[in-house]
This record gives structure tokens, C-alpha cells and sequence, in this order.
């Protein structure tokens, strides 16, 4: 990251974030910003009403080529505060990567919390002028949370309202409200690039956790399904099932720092803690995944399951108590042909 | 033509008995009815039922449409329901087939024009497609909605969490969504009213609303996602979803929402969340409105909209195109029946601005794209989006379909990315201009713009389209009679309004009754056996095309004809055997499986799935390891020598990188790397075996700006040679990936006026006159002296690799396509050259001295007279469709030295050699 190229933004995100403006239909309001030479426009929502929120989020996100000379597109975090109801705020952007990571950033919300994100455009455009598309333009389409149309992350003519998503000269803000009945693990991923299809399987794609106001997981321990605290989860696991790999991220819950452990990771954990998974398929083919020796409650049917299948943008959560070694992986035909599997590894 | 209610059985008399001892109590309660549903076809050619009657002792039966619809009529009854259903088939299909139409398993069709009735009981709760299980990817299905007794429905979230237990009279709408290759298909049933919504509707809904959704699928899988909105996966779960997997083949999910419940107004997206088919068009919109506004639906384009032929429909039109496995007729209008003795092909639609195309993989095997190769260059908008953009394609092969909303006048060509001889074409006609509009000017796909409808290169393209996609218009060698390819006679509106004939301008620009060259075997026998893949051979055994032609080199006679009826062989394309000379190794391209024939007596191995679209197949010479490239897919896949088990893929790509798809691989004669044509990312792909690592990949092309479409390669002693179709040229690199120069077989070539005298003429200055459109198969022979390429356009061009030049051009037929090297007896090399659209065999005697004297031996029919052993009786399109070809011994430098001595004694010195 351009650390000018942060300090311009951080500074114009700060003076406007979090105005308190109401009108009476529209929740909308831009303004232009001129920051040397570079022209900006920071859209946001009233933050009034949310006397019930947990906790408020606010993030700054980029999208970014992985590498200069490669086709992969990545989310990163500039800046995620926390203020709490009693208005004490938190700044936790070390936890995450400091540079573009595939899958992108996990956020962490509580049931009950509320977001603002605004996210920048460092995708270039195309030198070839032929490749220059009208929708040189990148987003942040959530699944699962509450947010008003402004906030679908999609183009003008899905929307019929306006292009949601970020340029090079022009960020975007989007509201999530993590409301009650939204608790879960849920993806967000670019939804503009070029067409409506966005650029997710690019590598526009990353994760947002909203923890259940319960506090608890469920867990099978010797056949039945029990809940846990949250708090007994050690690591948390994010694999996304794209169509040729799993990549991941991992996240150490003692100190919440999360860690890119990039394609068909090495898992490692400690003998007899609890780690979840989050499985998010992404792309176009299905897959069954297994973890051999393991089994784990199904929230769907509520029954101890040991295989899954999953197709794109499906998720799957399990907690495990950690035993024997393991690998995961795909056993779907395809997922065999292409050796989609990764070492489970428990220390003792 | 067997009918599937899942969930449903089909009960006995007996079993009605029992059931209503068992469930007494509830078969009281239970209603009967009455349905009479038929199937129809539409104007557009696809199947649709229609509701005729329903009546159900308990009165309130839905106000269904008075047309026949896709889906077709929702029949909602509760559990324990019985249900008598006649179904009439109203389908007649022209000439002597018949479609027949069914309603359960088994015996139970219905031809044309009868009816048969049915008897079911409902004794599953949940949502069920009914339909014709052979044709319903075209239309016949339908939803069947059984209910709990107590009118219990599916539980929604509101706006702040809460699970709301529901009844579905405290529904407001009801929306059935059938996931269908890649398009929507939707009706709604509001207040007792059904109506149809067609393909991708925009489906209506005031805040609040409490809107039941039935999503179902019928063919490929699909995951369906809503944007903003969740709900419980069902009644008995924890989960809280929304996105839901329907798995291959058949499935159902339904759930209810309140319609913008904590999110408000707004029109919300659905699709499905399969990256290729949200790139074929698969999504739609929810528009939930405020309160006090309509909230009706918009329905989307229809199979009784306004088409060609039906021009007085009101309602934006839909025409269907089947992707198939039929040689010529991969893209088959689903009314080709009633437009080919106009259009003369079954693969040219015809339909006014602002209606549709929709495509559907219903009778393949095989991945594929929809990929648009031309377009009327005013329709270039690659951002209009929402199912509307040109150009069209997909990153990726697949199952599936697409749907794409034509605005702009002229002609559009599509093809796949993965197999480029299928192609499909539609005419947007504007009906108030003279003639069919074929456009002012095109742009193509290799970042050609501005091209003139008038010019060679475009009438050229429709006359190969016209000849490829029509079995009628292929060259057949034993007939005495000229060729006779048949164009339109329809007038079309070119570059400045000008209006002509198209039968007038294909014939006078490109001849008619052609006399074809006469056969002769070549004077001198070559050695062994050359093996050849006739892939559009049909017999009478199998309903997918392709044999395998042997022929005796020693005496030119055809030897065996190897169908495979057993396995349904699909489509055999290229071919490679084990070390001892064996075991053949084929693959079927438009399906997903390698077989093992035995060489000897032609008899069937094994057949293993492999992969989506095995293209070649090339062993390793060190070790005789198998390696396959799967062209539908992203790697080369390895199957140890002696084994039939594959082991994972050497991947062309890293993860998460568009798939490669490479076509026509290589190895070196030291086993160590394999060198792939990488299609669907236009470069050479170098690998590393030992390390199953990328070494290289090159950016092949050259000659246009985009999409040169590697397709083969041929390895020399030091250098690479790859054909790039689209670009007509073919690239030399190294074995590190450096580019060392590129050819231009169309140098002499001026693609832009219109045709005459100096289309082809000495244009680079080397005294010949050259020209290699479309290259395909490219092989260097054993001495790495000469290459060979043949290309479709119907020339085989001559490369010198002193010079890297052409040096000569021999004549071929439509589609020319294989080549490859084998022994000529005494010494010396031929190389064998087939052709997709004849059935004949072209031998080239290749000058090693001085390959500008290369020149034509013999031209051997691949028809076989009813002596010639085979495994199944011809029926149709003897001897056609020429592509892989494999000369048993193999004599290429590294393999050579391998063969069993048997096959070695009757090679030359310089044969076991040929590389000092």
C-alpha cells in the first residue's frame, strides 16, 4: 500500500465519517472533495438510529491488484475502529494484513452491530484504450446482512438507481446493518468490475462474520450436538472453495489476528482446543468436502454430518474439537482431478 | 419420454387401498382432482404444457393461463390429495419422428395425438417438478406445490430477527422459478390468477408482502441467490440462508420472505451464483416496491413473442437454439424443422430488434461456452449488461445455457471457445428495411472492426458457416455427382444499403458444382496402419456420432471400422498408443471419457471418465505414461503407463487463474515437458513433468489484436510451431518460451474488399501465392525438416524450418483439420491429413530434401463397403468428419526408438534415427 496514497484517504474518510445528517426520503448524500489533485466522492448514510447497535464499524477497504504482473484482484483493510455503545472506540486494523490479501479481510461483527465501509479503487485501468471498459468499477456486494439499495454493491442497471462501487478518482460507502436474525458467516465480493459479474473470481472475495447474540457454537462431542461458548473457539479457519483450489485465512482468537495461508494451506492446531471452519464455495463448479476422521453438526438438518456438499457462494460452518491429523478436501471428481486437498495437522 | 413426479408414486389400485387404510383419517379429509394438463408447441419450437382442466372436489381450483406455458401450469394440492391426471400430446414433429410425451416411468407414453390418464396420490409434502423427462429441457416442466394439511408453509425472518410461522393463506404471492440451463423461467400465482413471466422476469412484490418462493431445477445445477433477503432453509433447520445449492438433475427449494423486510424498496437482483452462467445471462430482478404502488411483475422474453415468422406477437420474442452433439447441428434451432428449407441450415435464427436468443446444452455430453465470434460492429457494447451485452461469452466452459437480448440489427455468429467448428447464427431483421439486415459492417472477435458485410473475409465466413453447419452441403468423395453446397435464397441488406441475393453472391464469389479430385492410392505403400478418427460417422447402434476409420497403409485398404455401441462412443478425436504399439488410446471430445481399444482386434478395453472434453492424448516416450489434455477443463491429466487409473492433473494455470482449456499438447522426445496450446487464454504453455510446474507460457498470435485461439502444436528438434486458428498464423518459440518469429498464412490474403482477382495474390513478395485460413494441426515431422499444417479453410500450407516460411501450399477439403507423420515404406515420410466436412484421406509425400516439392500422393476414400469389419452398421455421413489421426508404428524422434522390434524391422536406418 501507498502509504501517501493512505494518509490522503484516511484524512478525507476521517472529516466526513459519521456525520449526522437525516433527510426525509433520501438516506443518501455525496459531497465532492478535491485532496491534491485527486477528485473524491465520500457517500454515507446517517448515522442516527443507531441507539441499538452493539458496537459501530468503521472500515476503509481497497481493491488492488495481488501482484503487478498477475490477473488477481484483492481486498484490503486501510482502517477498521470499533466504537462500542458506551462510545469507547477501538482501533483493530493490525489484526489484519497489511497488504491485499485473497480471500480478502474477514470482518467481525456482533449481532446487533452496525458498518460503514468505504472503499477505494486502486484496480488500474487497462493501458490498452481498447480494454478500458465503461465499468472500470469495483464493489462491495454483502450477503446475508441488512442494507438499502444504495448499499447492494451492484451497477445502475441491475439497481436501476446507480453505479455502486468505487473508482480510481472515486470511493464508495456502503451501510451493513448486522441486525438481529442475520447472525452467521456470510460473503462479500466485488459485484461491477466490467460487467455484473464482477470481478469475484478474480480474487474479489472475502468474508464478514456476524457472531450470534447467543454467544454459543454448536459442536458434536461423542455423538451429540452441544453448544459452546464462542469464546472456546482457538482458531478460526476461512476456506474458500474456489473451483481449482481451497484459500485460505486464518484467524488466532486469542488475539484476533488474522493470517493469509493462501492455497491448500497447512492447517495447524493444538490437540483438544476447538477450531471452526467457514467453508464459501465461489466460482461455478460444486463440490463435496470431507475431513476424515471428523464429524460435526449440520445446521441445516440439525444432524451430525461427516461430508458436505457445497456450490458457489454457499456457506458452511462447523466447529471441531481437535483429535487426530486430518486432511481436508474436495471429493467431488473434479476436486480429485485437480489434488484439491490440504494437510490437517494437530499438535499434541 | 418418461415422466417424473418425484416425491409422487404412482399407485397401484392395490396401493390405494392400503393407503387409504393406513391414512384413513386423513384420506377423508383429503380433496380429488381432476387435471387435464397437454403438451404443445409453442412458436418457437420449444414444449409447453397447458392446463385444459382442473376441477378438485374441494372446490377452489387456480385461474390458470389459457396458453400453453413454460413452466408449465402449478398444481397446488395438500398432502393426501389424489390426484387423476390425463395428458393429451398435442406435439407433432415433422417427418416420420415422433415425440412421445409421458407421465410416469416406463411404458407410459403418449404418442401425438392421444391421451392417457394417470393416478397419483400426494402423500409428500414438499415441491416437485413434473415432467417429460427426454424433452423437458425444452420446456415440458412444471411444478407440483403439496402442501401440509393444515395449510402450514414455510417459516420468513422479519425486519428484526424474528421466525414467523406461516400459512400460506397469509401469502401474498407465490413465484415457481424453474433454474433451466442458464435462464429463469417464472410464472406467479397472485390471488388465485397464474401467469406466465417467461425467461428472466422482473417479479413484483409491495413492502412487506409475504412472497413464497419455489425454486426448481431441472438439468445441471445451479446455486440460487437473492439479493438482501434471508430465510430458513426450512421449517426443521438452524440455518439461515441466502444462497441454496439444486443439485444435478433435479431439485427444489422453497422458502418465504417479507418482501424488503429491514432493507426497504428497491429493485433487488436474483441469480444464480454459478460464475459461468451469471456470465451466459442467468439473472433477474426483484422489484419490491413501497407501499400504495402495483407491484405487478414484468414478464421476459416468450416463446410466443414476436420471431420471425411470428411477427404480430406483441411481447418481445424468444428463439432457442439446442446445443448438440449432431455433426453440423451443434447449434440447432429448436424450429429448425420449419426454417431450413429457407435458411438451408438448421443453425440460423431470424428474430426483429429486442428480442432474444436463448441457447441450451440439452443434447451434449460436452462443456461448452457461448462465445460471439462476429457482431454487427453498432452492437459492440460490452457494458450494456443484464443479459444484454455484445460481446458475449463466458471465462470458462460449462453446463448450462444462456439467454442474451439482441437490440441492434445485423448478424451475429456464436461459437464455443472449446470446439470452434460450432456455430450458431442469428439475423436481427429490422422489418422495415429491404432484406435480411446482415449489418453495415462487423467486428470479430480477433479486434477486427469495421468490417464490410461486402467483404470476401465476411461472405467467406458465411459460406463456411453455411457448409459446416449443414450435413447436406459436405463433400462426399464416392459420389459421382459435383459438389452441391446449398446457400439461402433470401436477399440481404449489406455495406451501403445495398441489397443482394445470398445464393447469388456465395455462388458467383466461391463456384458451384464443384468437380471434386478424382481418388488414387499412393503409388509407393506406406508402413503399418494409419488410424483415423471419421468423427461424424454415424451407425446404426449409437445416437452420438464417430468411428474410427483403420486403415492398411501397406495396401491403402480400409481395414476396420471401430463405433463402440457399448459405450455410446462420443465424438473420438485424437488418438496415441502405449510403447508396444497395443493399446490405442482415444479420446471422445464431446464427452468426458478416455478409451482403451485394443490395436489388434479393435475391441473395447475400458472407458474411464477423464475429464470434461478430453481433447488429445500423447504418451510420455521415457516411461509411457499417459498424457491427456482435458480441453473443457485446466490441466493435462497423467495416467500412469499400464494403469487405467488417472492420477490429479498437471494444472496449466495457477489456482484461481482463468482456465487455460489446452487443445492439441506435445511432448518432448525426452519425456521432459509438455507443450500445450493454451485456447481459452491464448498462449503456449510450457510444463515440467518431473515437477508438474509451469515453466513458460507465451502470448501466442500475432497478426490480429485478440483472440488468436491456439489449437496444436508440433514440436521440432529445438523449436515449438502452434497454429493459432482465429489469428491464421502459427507462432515459433523455443523450449524456454521465447517467441522467435511468427508466420502469416494469410499475408497474400485481403480480407476486406470484396472478392475478386486479387483476393489472393502474391502480397509478401515471395513469389507464391499462400494462404492458410483457419490452421489447425500442425505437426513437424520425425527429422524436424518439414511442418505440415492443415487448415480449414481447405489448404495444407508447407513450412520449411530452415526457413520458417511456407514454401508450398497443396489443395484440401472444407474443414481440413488432422495431420500427422507416418513410414512410408523404404523410407521417408507421409503425412496423412483429414477433413471434418469429406471423407476422404489426403496423403502428402514430404520432400525431407526439399520440401517446396512436397506434393500430393493419394486420396483414399474412408468409406467402408460392407466387407470391411466393424463393430456397427453405417448409417449416415460415411467416412466424414476427418480429424485426429495416429500412424501405428509411431515414428516420432523418441518414440521410435522404443518400438518392440517387431514393428522396427520394417523401418530404414534413417527411420529408427531420424534425429542424429
Amino acid at each position: 500500500m501507498n502509504r501517501n496514497f493512505r494518509a490522503e484517504f484516511s484524512a478525507s474518510a476521517d472529516s466526513v465519517l459519521c456525520t449526522r445528517r437525516r433527510t426525509q426520503s433520501i438516506r443518501y448524500y455525496s459531497e465532492w472533495i478535491t485532496i491534491t489533485g485527486i477528485l473524491v466522492v465520500v457517500s454515507f448514510f446517517f448515522c442516527a438510529g443507531n441507539v441499538a447497535a452493539q458496537n459501530n464499524h468503521r472500515i476503509e477497504m481497497y481493491a488492488k491488484k495481488l501482484l503487478p504482473e498477475y490477473e488477481y484482484l484483492a481486498y484490503g483493510i486501510l482502517r477498521h475502529e470499533v466504537t462500542d455503545k458506551n462510545g469507547l472506540t477501538t482501533d483493530i486494523t493490525s489484526r489484519y494484513s497489511a497488504a491485499p490479501i485473497i480471500p480478502g479481510p474477514t470482518i467481525v461483527m456482533d449481532e446487533g452491530d452496525v458498518a460503514e465501509i468505504t472503499l477505494y479503487s486502486e484496480v488500474p485501468i487497462p493501458d490498452n484504450a481498447a480494454h478500458v471498459d465503461l465499468h472500470e468499477n469495483v464493489s462491495l456486494h454483502v450477503h446475508g446482512v441488512h442494507y438499502d439499495i444504495v448499499s447492494d454493491g451492484t451497477l445502475k442497471y441491475i439497481n436501476l438507481f446507480q453505479d455502486e462501487g468505487a473508482k480510481l478518482v472515486q470511493s464508495y460507502t456502503y451501510r451493513w446493518n448486522a441486525a438481529y436474525g442475520t447472525a452467521g458467516t456470510w460473503a462479500y465480493h466485488d459485484h461491477n468490475m466490467h460487467t455484473h459479474n464482477g470481478a469475484e473470481d478474480k480474487g474479489l472475495y472475502g468474508t464478514l462474520i456476524v457472531n450470534p447474540a447467543s454467544r454459543t457454537v454448536p459442536i458434536n462431542q461423542g455423538g451429540n450436538i452441544v453448544n459452546v461458548p464462542l469464546s472456546s473457539i482457538a482458531k478460526d479457519y476461512i476456506l474458500y472453495v474456489i473451483d481449482d483450489a481451497f484459500v485460505g485465512t486464518e484467524i488466532d482468537n486469542q488475539t484476533g489476528q488474522q493470517t493469509p495461508i493462501w492455497v491448500n494451506p497447512a492447517l495447524f492446531a493444538q490437540a483438544g482446543t476447538n477450531v471452526r471452519f467457514h467453508l464459501i464455495a465461489m466460482g461455478t463448479n460444486f463440490h463435496q468436502f470431507k475431513l476424515p476422521g471428523y464429524s460435526w453438526p449440520d445446521p441445516v438438518t440439525r444432524t451430525i454430518i461427516e461430508e458436505k456438499a457445497i456450490g458457489p457462494l454457499e456457506k458452511h460452518v462447523f466447529a471441531i474439537t481437535t483429535g487426530a491429523n486430518s486432511s481436508y478436501m474436495d471429493t467431488s471428481f473434479e476436486g480429485r482431478a485437480q489434488n484439491m486437498v490440504g494437510s490437517f495437522n494437530v499438535n499434541p | 419420454m418418461k415422466f417424473n413426479i418425484s416425491g409422487l408414486n404412482f399407485k397401484t389400485m392395490m396401493a390405494l387401498v392400503m393407503f387409504s387404510v393406513i391414512w384413513f383419517a386423513n384420506a377423508a379429509m383429503a380433496a380429488t382432482h381432476d387435471i387435464h394438463l397437454s403438451a404443445n408447441t409453442l412458436p418457437n419450437g420449444q414444449y409447453a404444457f397447458k392446463m385444459e382442466k382442473h376441477t378438485s372436489s374441494d372446490g377452489a381450483t387456480p385461474l390458470y393461463p389459457a396458453e400453453a406455458t413454460i413452466p408449465g401450469p402449478t398444481v397446488f394440492v395438500k398432502k393426501g390429495d389424489v390426484l387423476k391426471v390425463s395428458l393429451t400430446n398435442n406435439i407433432q414433429v415433422a417427418g416420420d419422428k415422433q415425440l412421445k410425451v409421458g407421465l410416469t416411468p416406463g411404458s407410459t407414453e403418449v404418442a401425438s395425438g392421444d391421451t392417457r390418464t394417470y393416478t397419483y396420490t400426494a402423500d409428500n409434502v414438499g415441491t416437485f417438478a413434473y415432467g417429460d423427462e427426454a424433452s423437458h429441457l425444452l420446456g415440458l416442466f412444471g411444478a407440483l406445490i403439496v402442501d401440509n394439511a393444515d395449510d402450514t408453509v414455510q417459516d420468513f425472518i422479519d425486519e428484526i430477527g424474528n421466525r414467523i410461522a406461516t400459512k400460506r393463506s397469509d401469502v401474498d404471492k407465490e413465484f415457481v422459478m424453474f433454474m433451466v440451463g442458464s435462464t429463469f423461467w417464472g410464472s406467479e400465482t397472485v390471488n388465485g390468477v397464474q401467469k406466465p413471466l417467461w425467461t428472466n422476469p422482473t417479479l413484483g412484490a409491495v413492502q412487506d408482502d409475504i412472497v413464497r418462493f419455489h425454486i426448481l431445477s431441472v438439468g445441471p445445477g445451479h446455486t440460487w441467490h437473492l439479493h438482501a433477503h434471508r430465510w430458513p432453509d426450512n421449517n426443521n433447520s438452524d440455518a439461515i440462508i441466502d444462497v441454496k445449492l439444486l443439485k444435478d438433475t433435479l431439485d427444489s427449494h422453497s422458502f418465504t420472505i417479507k418482501a424488503g423486510a429491514g432493507v426497504g424498496t428497491g429493485h433487488w437482483q436474483y441469480h444464480c451464483h454459478l460464475v459461468s452462467h451469471m456470465e451466459a445471462g442467468m439473472a433477474g430482478k426483484f422489484h419490491v416496491v413501497a407501499k400504495g404502488e402495483s407491484g405487478n411483475s414484468l414478464a421476459g422474453a416468450s416463446p410466443s413473442g414476436k420471431i420471425f415468422l411470428n411477427p404480430t406477437a406483441d411481447e418481445p420474442g424468444l428463439v432457442t437454439f439446442e446445443i448438440s452433439d449432431e455433426p453440423g447441428q451443434w447449434f440447432r434451432s429448436v424450429r429448425s424443422d420449419i426454417l431450413s428449407p429457407i435458411t438451408k441450415t438448421r443453425s440460423l435464427e431470424i428474430i426483429p430488434p429486442g428480442s432474444s436468443v436463448h441457447f441450451i446444452m440439452s443434447d451434449t455430453n460436452a462443456v461448452h461456452t457461448i462465445t460471439s465470434l462476429l457482431w454487427p460492429s453498432d452492437a459492440n457494447e460490452p457494458s450494456l449488461g443484464d443479459h444484454r451485452a455484445i460481446p458475449f461469452t463466458q471465462t470458462k466452459a460449462y453446463k448450462g445455457g444462456g439467454i442474451l437480448q439482441l437490440d441492434v440489427p445485423g448478424l451475429y455468429v456464436f461459437t464455443c471457445k472449446i470446439h470452434p467448428y460450432m456455430f450458431g447464427a442469428v439475423i436481427v431483421d429490422d422489418p422495415a428495411t429491404e432484406g435480411l439486415d446482415l449489418g453495415e459492417t462487423i467486428d470479430i472477435v480477433t479486434g477486427i472492426n469495421g468490417l464490410p458485410t461486402s467483404s470476401d473475409l465476411a461472405t467467406r465466413l458465411l459460406r463456411t458457416f453455411f457448409v459446416a453447419t449443414t450435413q447436406e452441403n459436405w463433400q462426399d468423395v464416392t459420389s459421382s455427382k459435383p459438389w452441391h453446397p446449398e446457400y439461402p435464397s433470401v436477399d440481404v441488406r449489406i455495406t451501403g444499403g445495398a441489397v443482394a441475393n445470398l445464393k447469388t453472391v456465395l455462388e458467383s464469389r466461391y463456384g458451384q458444382d464443384i468437380k471434386l479430385a478424382s481418388l488414387f492410392n499412393p503409388a509407393t505403400p506406406g508402413v503399418g496402419e494409419v488410424w483415423i478418427n471419421t468423427q461424424f460417422e454415424k451407425t446404426a447402434g449409437k445416437t452420438k456420432p464417430g468411428t474410427i476409420t483403420v486403415l492398411d497403409a501397406s495396401t491403402w485398404k480400409i481395414k476396420r471400422k471401430i463405433a463402440l455401441p457399448q459405450i455410446n462412443m462420443n465424438h473420438p478425436h485424437n488418438m496415441w498408443s502405449n510403447k508396444d504399439q497395443s493399446i490405442i488410446f482415444q479420446t471422445q471430445w464431446f464427452d468426458n471419457k478416455l478409451t482403451f481399444i485394443n490395436r489388434e482386434d479393435g475391441k473395447l478395453i475400458n472407458n474411464i471418465q477423464i475429464g470434461n472434453t478430453p481433447s488429445h492424448v500423447v504418451t510420455l516416450p521415457t516411461n509411457d505414461d499417459l498424457t491427456v489434455a482435458i480441453n473443457g477443463e485446466n490441466g493435462v491429466r497423467i495416467i500412469p503407463a499400464g494403469t487405467m487409473t488417472p492420477e490429479p492433473m498437471i494444472m496449466t494455470q495457477f489456482p484461481g487463474q482463468t482456465s487455460a482449456a489446452p487443445h492439441g499438447h506435445w511432448v518432448t522426445p525426452d519425456g521432459k515437458l509438455i507443450v500445450t496450446p493454451n485456447v481459452n487464454t491464448s498462449d503456449i504453455g510450457i510444463y515440467d513433468v518431473t515437477t508438474r510446474s509451469i515453466v513458460a507460457r507465451t502470448t501466442s498470435g500475432g497478426i490480429f489484436p485478440e483472440a488468436p485461439h491456439p489449437l496444436a502444436v508440433g514440436l521440432g528438434v529445438d523449436k515449438i510451431y502452434t497454429t493459432n486458428l482465429l489469428d491464421h498464423s502459427i507462432n515459433v518459440s523455443d523450449f524456454e518460451g521465447k517467441m522467435l518469429k511468427t508466420i502469416n498464412l494469410i499475408a497474400d490474403y485481403d480480407p476486406v474488399s470484396p472478392t475478386g482477382p486479387d483476393t489472393a495474390k502474391d502480397r509478401d513478395g515471395d513469389g507464391l501465392v499462400t494462404l492458410g485460413v483457419l490452421p489447425i494441426q500442425t505437426p513437424v515431422d520425425p527429422t524436424g525438416r518439414v511442418v505440415v499444417t492443415a487448415n480449414t479453410g481447405g489448404t495444407i500450407t508447407i513450412i520449411d524450418t530452415k526457413l520458417d516460411k511456407v514454401v508450398a501450399m497443396l489443395p484440401c477439403d472444407p474443414g481440413c483439420h488432422g495431420a500427422n507423420f507416418g513410414a512410408k515404406l523404404g523410407g521417408g515420410y507421409y503425412a496423412y491429413v483429414t477433413s471434418k466436412f469429406s471423407n476422404q484421406l489426403i496423403v502428402v509425400d514430404v520432400d525431407l530434401d526439399n520440401p517446396a516439392n512436397s506434393s500430393i500422393a493419394g486420396r483414399i476414400s474412408l468409406v467402408a463397403n460392407n466387407s470391411v469389419p466393424s463393430d456397427d452398421k453405417v448409417t449416415k455421413l460415411a467416412g466424414t468428419g476427418g480429424q485426429g489421426i495416429y500412424a501405428i508404428p509411431n515414428v516420432y524422434n523418441g518414440w521410435v526408438q522404443n518400438l518392440p522390434d517387431s514393428w522396427k524391422a520394417n523401418l530404414t536406418a534413417a527411420q529408427l534415427n531420424p534425429v542424429p
